[in-house]
């Protein structure tokens, strides 16, 4: 059985159809990337997944069960997490206390026992200086610090929207390693929205391809860079 | 300010608070009174404001509890104590049933709708001549509680103020605080962290309502009457407004300060210069927040060390 799957899911915007007919699938372990040119609805799709906003049509299926129109934070408690392309760190609360949130809303623990889970969750991911204001972090840490937080969920399924836009060569390197390491030791399945392909071919399994909404190629990505449609979708476009 | 030297000034504060009726007269005595009411609402204003929601209802909530408190008296033949507490609850329930409606509403919208809300019930207890009295309001013939006596009636006042504080610091200390501040700072990610938006603005309205609810029960007490332009009057939604913003928003802190602040100087200006004062007092508010929107609280804080994200 798979850990997420969509079937048909479309969302459509006013005359705009933003995410269309898209069905796919996730499997305990893997990671997959989701790739696709601008405005190809990538992040939309999250958005539908992780319930922010809900479909037109289709059905989101979680280890089974029809989740598709179960509100978000139920959906953060039942293991599907995410980071968002736009950063919004909690900027009243320390770095530590933004790692706690997850832990205690969608695990339902105690301010102790929070607190101790996201200093351990801060320790692995590298993170320091704990009792820090968020507007002293570095976009790296920034980075991790919303890595943490989704993390903090105890998620089954992770979804990274961009994580790495606006790091360096070195700081991107160090993040691929780091959720390569996560998702391994997790068995998590994770869904990877880049832009930069080589993060995309060091990083994911498989990948996934949108254009305009639509779910146009599937597989591993040294096949899928090949594929006409592709290239077309990415040339055609303008977009390079 | 080293935390155990505030520690030790709270605690100072507190036994002089306590053991004020002691040796002050009627007049300081009913001059704080009329401060810790508004130090109370400050702070009931504040709670719910660390959740990004601007009430206008201040008024609405007390005022709904002074009512339900004196006819609760009048009508249901209650004993003092318990209207007092019935105020609360019954404040806390309305404030229950409008808040499924009123909190899907953000920012303007919000704030407008309590604004309103406020007026509708002064409108309803204006026309409802028959159960309140109308326009002339109520007095309660059996006299106010503890026979009016001033200590008394201080204490009573002290201990609602209580309520609001220690509300909220379990506001601050517990889950609360986190949930709020995630809801303030960005909805859509604190859903993404599991949290429940609108149960937690539900508990946070409904809980200030309570409160403000049980200070108008204890207003009407004290005072042994209500007319629905005392009892809703402006007074109670703007100045608690003022002393939270004067003071420093999102603690407990600033309210408590601002409150202290803009009450001993209004009453100082009421007797310098009679009918003046307000004028003052409005200058006051508009200087400190064009010039410290962080309010007082800023002057005992460190200022913040923002640095740029990338530089470090």
């Amino acid at each position: 059985m798979s850990k997420l799957k969509t079937e048909n899911l479309t969302r459509r915007f006013l005359g705009l159809v933003a995410v269309n007919n898209v069905s796919f699938s996730m499997e305990e372990g893997e990671i997959l990337g989701i790739i696709g040119p601008n405005g190809a609805g990538k992040t939309t799709f999250i958005n539908l997944i992780s319930g922010i906003i809900m479909p037109s049509e289709g059905l989101i299926e979680y280890k089974g069960q029809d989740i598709t129109y179960i509100p978000a934070h139920e959906r953060a408690r039942m293991g599907i997490a995410r980071t968002y392309q736009l950063i919004h760190p909690l900027e009243n609360l320390t770095l530590i206390e933004n790692v706690m949130v997850g832990s205690i809303f969608a695990k339902g623990n105690g301010l102790k026992e929070a607190r101790r889970r996201a200093e351990a969750l801060c320790q692995e991911l590298g993170l320091t200086g704990l009792d820090r204001d968020t507007s002293r972090l570095t976009i790296l840490e920034i980075k991790k610090m919303e890595i943490a937080r989704a993390l903090a969920n105890e998620p089954e399924v992770l979804f990274l929207d961009e994580v790495m836009a606006g790091l360096n060569a070195d700081e991107t390197k160090d993040i691929i390693a780091m959720v390569q390491k996560i998702a391994q030791e997790r068995h998590l399945a994770v869904g990877v929205v880049e832009h930069v392909m080589g993060v995309i071919r060091e990083l994911t399994h498989r990948v996934i391809v949108l254009e305009a909404g639509e779910l146009i190629a599937e597989g591993k990505y040294e096949d899928v860079s090949k594929n006409p449609r592709v290239i077309e979708a990415y040339l055609g476009g303008g977009a390079a | 300010m080293n935390r155990n030297v505030s520690r030790i000034f709270a605690a100072l504060f507190g036994i002089l608070a306590i053991a004020l009726p002691l040796f002050a007269g009627d007049y300081p005595l009913q001059v704080a009174r009329n401060i810790m009411l508004y130090m109370a609402l400050a702070i009931t204003w504040d709670m719910l404001l660390r959740s990004g929601q601007i009430s206008f209802g201040i008024a609405g909530l007390f005022g709904v509890g002074a009512y339900a408190a004196i006819l609760g008296v009048i009508r249901a033949g209650m004993p003092a104590w318990f209207s007092i507490i019935f105020a609360a609850i019954f404040s806390g329930v309305v404030a229950f049933a409008i808040g499924f409606l009123i909190l899907r509403l953000r920012a303007m919208y919000f704030s407008i709708v309590t604004l309103a809300l406020g007026e509708i019930f002064r409108i309803i207890i204006h026309n409802l001549h028959d159960f309140t009295g109308g326009p002339e309001g109520v007095v309660m013939q059996q006299g106010v509680i503890f026979g009016g006596s001033a200590g008394k009636l201080y204490w009573l006042t002290l201990a609602g103020l209580a309520v609001a504080i220690a509300a909220s610091y379990w506001f601050e200390k517990s889950k609360i605080h986190f949930a709020l501040t995630a809801i303030r700072n960005n909805e859509i990610s604190a859903k993404s962290s599991g949290v429940n938006i609108f149960r937690w603005l539900l508990l946070a309205f409904v809980v200030t309502s309570a409160i403000q609810g049980l200070l108008g029960g204890i207003f009407v007490q004290s005072y042994g009457f209500a007319t629905p332009d005392t009892v809703f009057s402006a007074d109670f939604t703007l100045l608690p407004l003022a002393m939270a913003l004067l003071g420093g928003v999102y603690s407990t802190r600033g309210p408590i300060f601002g409150a202290i602040l803009l009450g001993l100087v209004s009453e100082w200006l009421k007797l310098k210069i009679p009918y003046g004062h307000l004028v003052v007092y409005g200058i006051i508010i508009i200087i400190v927040i064009l010039f410290m929107p962080q309010g007082l609280k800023q002057l005992v804080r460190q200022p913040a060390n923002k640095t740029d994200r990338r530089s470090a």
